[in-house]
């Protein structure tokens, strides 16, 4: 175990370094400059040249990533050039927001993905299989966004069940938790779909094997095969598809974000880019890589105790 | 037998369970629906209103975007202030001013007993003096140096009289120290206290002061129990960030925010106008949004290409279409909201005969026009119908869109063939009109015409201290760069706000910010 955590943790480092640099390289690729963002209308070359090299943005690019990567080193991700804050904590001041919508959206997703994907499996060919199979269709189909603007035209303005907006000003525990309902809902809608999908086929494939033939034959309790010997097996590619989800509900419910006037992580990112603000983007970047680093060495783990075979050592 | 009555009594307490269930259910839905959404109130005396997008920086000296200018507006004063109806400029933190006969002297006379917010003492005239020094300062690198241009030195004789002396007669000065931008003072003490953080944590004599910042979500202001006017009628106003216009209008009609902020897309607007308990304010904004013209190149720098351009375009069309009557018809790129304004300029029709014959007259038939803008609603939509209005004229005109960054970059390399701009800025008509004539503004500015004929009636306008004899310059500058069209105006801007029915007392400004300081809420 100790061997496997260090080999993770290695993997680890080296990724983020690799994606901070190819983050860093291609900020500065894409024309655009913070000086003139700063300056707008009233840009001078006198004041542009003045605050690049306040800067630092006139020295060499390589120059600038080699002084980045000596700060970062002792943890320094530098100041957002807009703002003036510390950039790692303004996009950690983030991830909370981020991390309650993605465990939120997921859990929904889970609850209603998987039931409905083993239900649509054991039935198959049936009318409830078709109506799964539809509705998971529409889910995937359907933009987020759509789906976001209806429930809270139906859920919050008519039924006035929800605030129509996905997050608190203040308030205790539950004031978040009812503001997070919505968009937790809606984002779980959409993935919900796509588990419902794929533990669907997983189970047809894993319920298509020999030996769930012969447990069959031999009398075993349909539940039994259901649950306890089909299930499981099925249940690795599910836990792939969760953990990519997860990365992808961290990093990528902008567009949840934005319907719900949330903020977190990906609209930050974005906020960023359109500043060129980049300590911000690298600060971002490396958070969000770190979230999906982890995601998927916990995964791994997960495996393991989902199936012995893939326990390496 | 025993069996049997087994499983009904776990029948029944499954149906216990399931009822129970739901009643908590119910009964946990319940409260929140009632006291949070529908029947909502805020906090007692609390104000919610909407930001389309986060704050950034509120240090007066880098300040841009209204949002932070919004804010900046509650927590600091300026010298003067434009007055949110009629945009006059009036006393602020001044009492009075003189102007010495010259022009070249303006003494002000503050107002005694002002104090900084959070305990950084009283206004003094040296905090007067430090606010303008440090945007004159290099090293501070702000975007309204050249705001100052002139200003030889501010002096601080006494606790509360602030003297500047300028190279020469500016009469444009008093707009130069309003309450906008470079014109909000700030605490020496907490400039040079706080330094990076300053940005974010700013200190002024406002009516609010700045509580708190939850990034992406909202910035939360307090009333200030000493400001020198007397308290707000609020207790607290919350900018709540709300990017989608549409979330934002359930949001108010909710009762969930109380004012709608920057409001602008037409089906939006149609929506709340229909809506019970929400009032809509319109009004003309200050600024027009334009089609510049590289007047150095190809065939551009023939006048009468830049004229068939302009009388190809189906300008009032294009409001009455695609805006939905949401926009004004624009004759210069001053906005009738200047005092300065004045429809005695060269007027071009919607034309497309004529703009056929001055190509032909100008051997430019056929050319190739790129229109480069910038990929933000609805500047990435309307240049459209724009390139179609050109091309039935025989204009070979494309659209290129990018997104800001590389907009910003492009237009400041001065290399583009023309461009969607906007000069957002106070009712001061060299906000505009030095941005985009002058030979100052040249690019990376925003004079991407290149442009160079009205410098010197730039400069005696400056020098006029006859308010009408100035009028009558500007009068002429505005002739003069619609007889030569270097700028083609689009349409004039209009700004929308609603509120809900809590509201009383709001006052809509053409500054394209909101200011909470004279609202109460009912109830």
């Amino acid at each position: 175990m100790a061997g496997y955590l260090g080999r993770t943790l290695v993997q680890l480092v080296a990724t983020l370094v690799g994606i901070v640099t190819v983050a860093f390289f291609l900020m500065r690729a894409i024309p655009g400059d913070p000086a003139l963002y700063m300056l707008g209308d009233f840009a001078t070359e006198e004041a542009v040249a003045a605050l690049r090299s306040r800067l630092g943005l006139d020295l060499p690019v390589y120059q600038q990533y080699l002084v980045f990567m000596e700060r970062a080193l002792t943890g320094d991700l530098g100041r957002s050039v807009v703002t003036g804050q510390p950039a790692l904590a303004e996009m950690l001041s983030a991830l909370p927001w981020s991390l309650s919508l993605a465990v939120a959206g997921l859990a929904v997703a889970v609850i209603l993905g998987v039931p409905l994907g083993i239900l649509s499996a054991i039935k198959q060919g049936t009318w409830v299989d078709m109506t799964i199979m539809l509705v998971a269709l529409m889910g995937i189909s359907f933009p987020v966004f759509w789906v976001g603007l209806v429930a809270v035209l139906f859920l919050s303005h008519h039924a006035g069940l929800f605030p129509a907006l996905g997050a608190a000003t203040g308030g205790g525990f539950w004031t978040q938790i009812h503001h997070l309902t919505l968009p937790a809902l809606v984002l779980g809608l959409s993935v919900a779909a796509y588990i419902a999908r794929l533990t669907r086929s997983a189970m047809l494939e894993v319920l298509g094997q020999d030996y769930i033939r012969v447990a069959h034959a031999m009398g075993v309790p349909e539940p039994r095969i259901f649950f306890r010997l089909a299930l499981r097996n099925a249940f690795i590619p599910i836990l792939a598809v969760i953990g990519v989800t997860f990365a992808w509900a961290l990093g990528n419910a902008i567009l949840v974000e934005v319907v719900f006037s949330r903020p977190g992580l990906g609209s930050t990112v974005l906020k960023a880019v359109l500043a060129r603000d980049y300590q911000l983007v690298q600060a971002g970047v490396l958070v969000l890589a770190t979230g999906v680093v982890l995601i998927n060495a916990t995964l791994n783990v997960l495996y393991g105790v989902i199936d012995p075979r893939m326990r390496s050592d | 037998m025993s069996a049997s009555k087994q499983m009904t009594g776990v029948g029944t307490n499954r149906r216990r369970f399931l009822q129970l269930a739901g009643a908590t259910g119910i009964g946990a839905l319940l409260p929140f629906s009632l006291t949070d959404v529908r029947f909502a109130a805020a906090a007692a005396g609390q104000l919610r209103v909407r930001f389309g997008s986060d704050i950034s920086i509120l240090d007066p000296a880098l300040i841009f975007q209204v949002e932070n200018q919004t804010i900046a507006g509650h927590v600091y004063n300026g010298l003067v202030k434009y007055d949110q109806a009629t945009n006059e400029i009036v006393p602020d933190l001044a009492k009075s001013w003189e102007v010495s006969p010259d022009g070249t002297t303006y003494s002000f006379a503050l107002h005694g007993g002002v104090k900084w917010h959070k305990g950084y003492g009283e206004l003094t005239a040296e905090d007067v003096k430090f606010s303008f020094e440090r945007v004159l300062d290099e090293t501070t690198g702000s975007r309204y140096r050249g705001q100052l241009a002139g200003l030889e030195a501010v002096e601080a004789p006494d606790a509360t009289t602030v003297v500047f002396r300028l190279a020469q007669a500016n009469a444009g000065f008093l707009h130069k120290v309003c309450a906008f931008n470079q014109g909000w003072i700030v605490s020496r003490k907490a400039v040079e206290e706080k330094g990076e953080a300053y940005k974010l944590d700013p200190i002024g004599t406002g009516p609010f002061v700045f509580d708190s910042w939850i990034a992406g979500n909202s910035v939360r202001l307090v009333a200030n129990d000493d400001y020198f006017e007397g308290r707000p009628q609020l207790n607290e106003a919350i900018f709540r960030i709300i990017r989608d216009e549409t979330a934002a209008a359930i949001a108010l009609e909710n009762g969930e925010i109380d004012i709608f902020f920057g409001l602008q897309q037409p089906e939006v607007l149609d929506r709340l106008e229909a809506a019970k308990g929400v009032t809509v304010l319109s009004r003309a904004a200050s600024n027009t949004v334009n089609l510049v013209l590289n007047t150095t190149v190809k065939p551009l720098d023939d006048v009468r290409v830049r004229r068939a351009i302009i009388h190809a375009l189906n300008r009032q069309g294009l409001i009455d279409g695609f805006f939905r009557g949401t926009k004004t018809f624009a004759h210069s790129v001053l906005t009738a909201t200047f005092q300065e304004y004045s429809e005695n300029v060269p007027k071009y029709d919607y034309d497309p005969e004529k703009a056929r014959k001055l190509l032909e007259e100008a051997g430019a038939v056929g050319f190739d026009f790129e229109i480069t803008t910038v990929a933000l609603s609805p500047y990435d939509r309307f240049p459209v119908p724009m390139a179609d209005d050109l091309s039935a004229v025989g204009i070979n005109a494309t659209i290129k869109v990018v997104e800001r960054g590389a907009y910003v970059q492009a237009r400041a390399s001065g290399r583009v063939q023309s461009c969607i701009t906007a000069v957002v800025g106070p009712p001061d008509p060299d906000s505009p009109l030095v941005t985009l004539f002058s030979t100052a503004s040249f690019p990376p500015g925003l004079n991407t015409s290149r442009y160079d004929k009205v410098d010197d009636l730039l400069a005696a306008a400056a020098k006029e201290l006859d308010a009408a004899k100035r009028k009558a310059i500007y009068e002429e500058i505005q002739q003069r760069t619609m007889e030569d069209v270097p700028v083609v105006p689009i349409f004039g801007e209009r700004l929308f706000l609603a509120h809900n029915d809590n509201v009383e007392g709001l006052v809509q400004n053409s500054l394209f910010t909101v200011y909470t300081y004279p609202v109460s809420l009912k109830a």
